[in-house]
């Protein structure tokens, strides 16, 4: 017993040396070499997702679609001659764990680059970080982020444009169909309550009467006794705003209640109707729907590398266990790639400052179409879809992958169909 | 106990020493982001510990407190550009009035009840929060920091330094209480109400004065936390994870001593910040949710019970 143990304390002690001289060996390690691993290290791009809470649904497509950029751009060798790697952390849908995140970024894991969580509620508390140090921000689908810090470096994938683009088109269409008045119905929540003040605004300015507007606790499920009083106030155009269990709720309520023969067009802000799984539980009650969208499968939608993208995202997207669809925000993560591979390749560099003024100053061409961007770091000009849904049927989720389920009636550029009307018409 | 008062202030003499020290040499800013959180929730569960662990009055409304604290911040920010000091000492106001209202309102009630009624008092501040409008409403509002103190190089590192103060203070009011005649009278109604007011415990009182301090406590935290962030939503503000994790973090470190907080929530929120970039998935939520039913059954007096009968086996197995 004794002697096992002089001859391990022993071994121990060799090992000692042989580990102390091998670290010192490794730390006097020629400069040279850490210069050599500091050219081929992967540039790293760091963000947050959300993978669990309420924005998950839309964090996982999206981080997908990056992820495909990410296996293209390494395949076809990386950028400046070196892979690309992404550094994912969870954010669980909350603000306030993204402030950590970031600075361990930033500062620990030392990332090249910087795109931001999806959605605008774990973006807000990095802006006035990501300012304060002089960072550039490619940002995900958040909405008016950026309208009070207004940092110069910070870039939105989505393709909102200015704040009252989605107002004016639903108010333009309704209008062309003979609406006057509005009904606005608002789910209490941040990006609801942000699209319908625009709402109100537009409407006020084109003098037209807002004869219904009613905000709803976020979690309602039961909304006949709302529905009822809407169609009461008879309205000729409803614009909603809400958020996926509330617009299943709403389209339910809508197809048992109806909401008038006045009603010239429904829709506008509902969140959920852009999801596979929502729209396939929905089915055929969507019909008539005209709302808000970011890509659909529709001849003037396609450029370069779209059709590409979605034959590799619907494999992925099994074995990912995500949005069998991922129109959305898919796409967008994968055009949020391609700014900053077109911004690295022309520039030659990583520098921050050089990346910025690059993406400020020129259009970049992307699988959603070409990309331009304004002084606040919005898209230059709306490319928000508004479409209608047509001849919709129950429980087919592949239905939605052809085109003419959901017509685009704007913007004129994309335009695909004219709008079906009055709404309870469009709904048979 | 008086040598252990001596040693208590030392040692939270040495732990601000400690904390003051770090943000003049560590630059990594890193470390103050994670340990701001670590420390919120020390305080938050030390906090919360007085009313429910001493009183035994299990209260889920903690988010409705940090909550309060919160909007409290940005609404002296917004009004009145109100420096940081103010703003802490407004929401302990604030949040010492609100458990007086809550007290008075619910303290009658008992055991699952209370709790309810704490749930249901977050839901009615959140809902009237998101229909204010001029603290942002649903849309939340972004706040900008105003320049940092010359004794600090940044922000962060100063609400590092606050928040350790605010853990300090909290610590040294729920030890006070622990050893003074509010705790033995806490402890009496914990263990039989009806029999503690038969013996001339005025019950209703040191419940209300416990509601009292632990609001004000739970609110004064929450407060920084606007600046923090330099954004606020009704919906991370009143954010119900705050309520069961400082529950969690009580239960897990033991709430019948007044480290017991302090050891579940150092233990519980380091997890969850390594958690978070380490495994980073829904994975987390599955370690924290087994760590609880772990602790739950094994350990159901937490880590001071369990290092309590540890001890008492070691000593009971020496007189045998």
């Amino acid at each position: 017993m004794s002697k096992r143990v002089s001859k391990s304390g022993s071994i121990t002690r060799r090992r000692l040396l042989a580990t102390a001289s091998a670290g010192a060996a490794l730390a006097a390690s020629p400069l040279g070499i850490n210069l050599l691993q500091a050219q081929t290290a992967p540039i790293r791009i760091g963000m947050s997702m959300p993978q669990t809470g309420g924005l998950a649904g839309g964090g996982k497509p999206s981080l997908l679609g990056i992820e495909i950029w990410r296996d293209d751009v390494n395949a076809k060798g990386g950028l400046l001659g070196r892979k690309v790697e992404l550094v994912v952390y969870d954010d669980k849908s909350s603000a306030s764990e993204t402030p950590a995140i970031y600075s361990k970024l930033i500062d620990v894991d030392k990332v090249d680059l910087l795109f931001a969580p999806y959605a605008t509620v774990p973006t807000a508390p990095i802006m006035p970080m990501v300012k304060q140090r002089g960072l550039l921000l490619i940002g995900n689908f958040s909405f008016q982020v950026n309208s009070k810090v207004g940092h110069d470096m910070w870039f939105n994938n989505a393709p909102w444009g200015p704040p009252d683009s989605w107002a004016t088109s639903f108010l333009d269409i309704g209008q062309k169909a003979g609406g006057k008045s509005v009904a606005l119905l608002t789910a209490d929540q941040e990006f609801a309550q942000n699209l319908v003040k625009t709402t109100r605004e537009v409407a006020a300015k084109r003098n037209m009467p807002v004869v219904f507007d009613q905000a709803y606790p976020p979690n309602t499920v039961e909304f006949s006794s709302i529905i009822r009083a809407l169609k009461a106030a008879k309205p000729d155009i409803v614009y909603v705003a809400s958020y996926p269990p509330d617009s299943a709720g709403i389209l339910r309520a809508v197809n048992e209640i109806g909401v008038g023969d006045n009603v010239k067009i429904f829709g506008g802000g509902m969140v959920g109707l852009q999801f596979g799984s929502v729209m396939e539980n929905l089915g055929s009650l969507l019909n008539g729907v005209v709302n808000y969208n970011s890509w659909l499968p529709e001849k003037s939608m396609y450029y370069d590398g779209t059709k590409e993208f979605f034959e590799k995202y619907t494999k992925r997207a099994v074995e990912a266990k995500v949005d069998p669809l991922g129109y959305y925000l898919a796409p967008f993560g994968y055009a949020s790639g391609q700014l900053v591979e077109q911004a690295i390749n022309a520039t030659k560099s990583l520098d921050q400052k050089g990346l910025a003024k690059y993406l400020r100053e020129n259009t970049h061409k992307t699988i959603v179409g070409p990309i331009a961007f304004s002084a606040d770091g919005e898209r230059k000009e709306s490319a928000v879809l508004q479409a209608q849904f047509r001849g919709v049927a129950d429980k087919n989720i592949e239905q939605f992958r052809t085109s003419g389920k959901q017509v685009i009636l704007f913007p004129e550029s994309l335009k695909s169909g004219e709008l079906v009307s009055p709404f309870e018409a469009a709904r048979k | 106990m008086k040598r252990n008062g001596i040693a208590f202030w030392i040692g939270a003499a040495l732990f601000l020493a400690a904390a003051l020290l770090m943000t003049k040499v560590v630059s990594n800013q890193y470390p103050f982001f994670a340990g701001y959180v670590i420390l919120q929730f020390i305080a938050l569960a030390v906090a919360w510990s007085i009313l429910g662990g001493y009183a035994g009055y299990v209260n889920f409304g903690t988010s409705a407190f940090f909550g309060v604290g919160v909007y409290s911040s940005v609404f002296l920010v917004k009004a009145f550009g109100a420096p940081l000091p103010v703003q802490i000492l407004t929401a302990a106001a604030i949040g010492a009035l609100m458990g007086f209202a809550l007290g008075l309102l619910t303290l009658r009630m008992q055991g699952i009840f209370f709790s309810i009624a704490t749930i249901a008092l977050t839901i009615i501040i959140e809902t009237a929060v998101t229909n204010w409008r001029y603290v942002g409403g649903a849309a939340g509002i972004q706040i900008q920091r105003p320049p940092v103190s010359a004794l600090f190089d940044n922000y962060v590192q100063m609400l590092f330094f606050v928040q350790a103060v605010l853990v300090v203070l909290a610590v040294a009011i729920s030890r006070y209480i622990q050893n003074s005649w509010i705790g033995r009278g806490l402890q009496a109604l914990k263990d039989d109400e009806l029999a503690a007011e038969c013996s001339g415990v005025p019950t209703l009182r040191l419940k209300l004065l416990a509601c009292v301090i632990s609001g004000a406590l739970l609110c004064a935290v929450g407060a920084p936390s606007a600046m923090y962030l330099q954004f606020a939503n009704p919906e991370s503000a009143f954010n119900l994870n705050y309520s069961v994790s400082t529950l969690a973090m009580s239960l897990i470190g033991g709430t019948a001593h007044w480290s017991g907080p302090i050891i579940g929530a150092i233990l519980l929120g380091t997890t969850q910040q390594l958690l978070t970039v380490t495994i980073s998935s829904e994975v987390n939520v599955l370690v924290l949710g087994v760590m609880l039913v772990l602790f739950v059954v094994g350990a159901p007096e937490g880590i001071i019970g369990l290092i309590r009968r540890i001890f008492r086996n070691r000593n009971e197995g020496r007189e045998s």
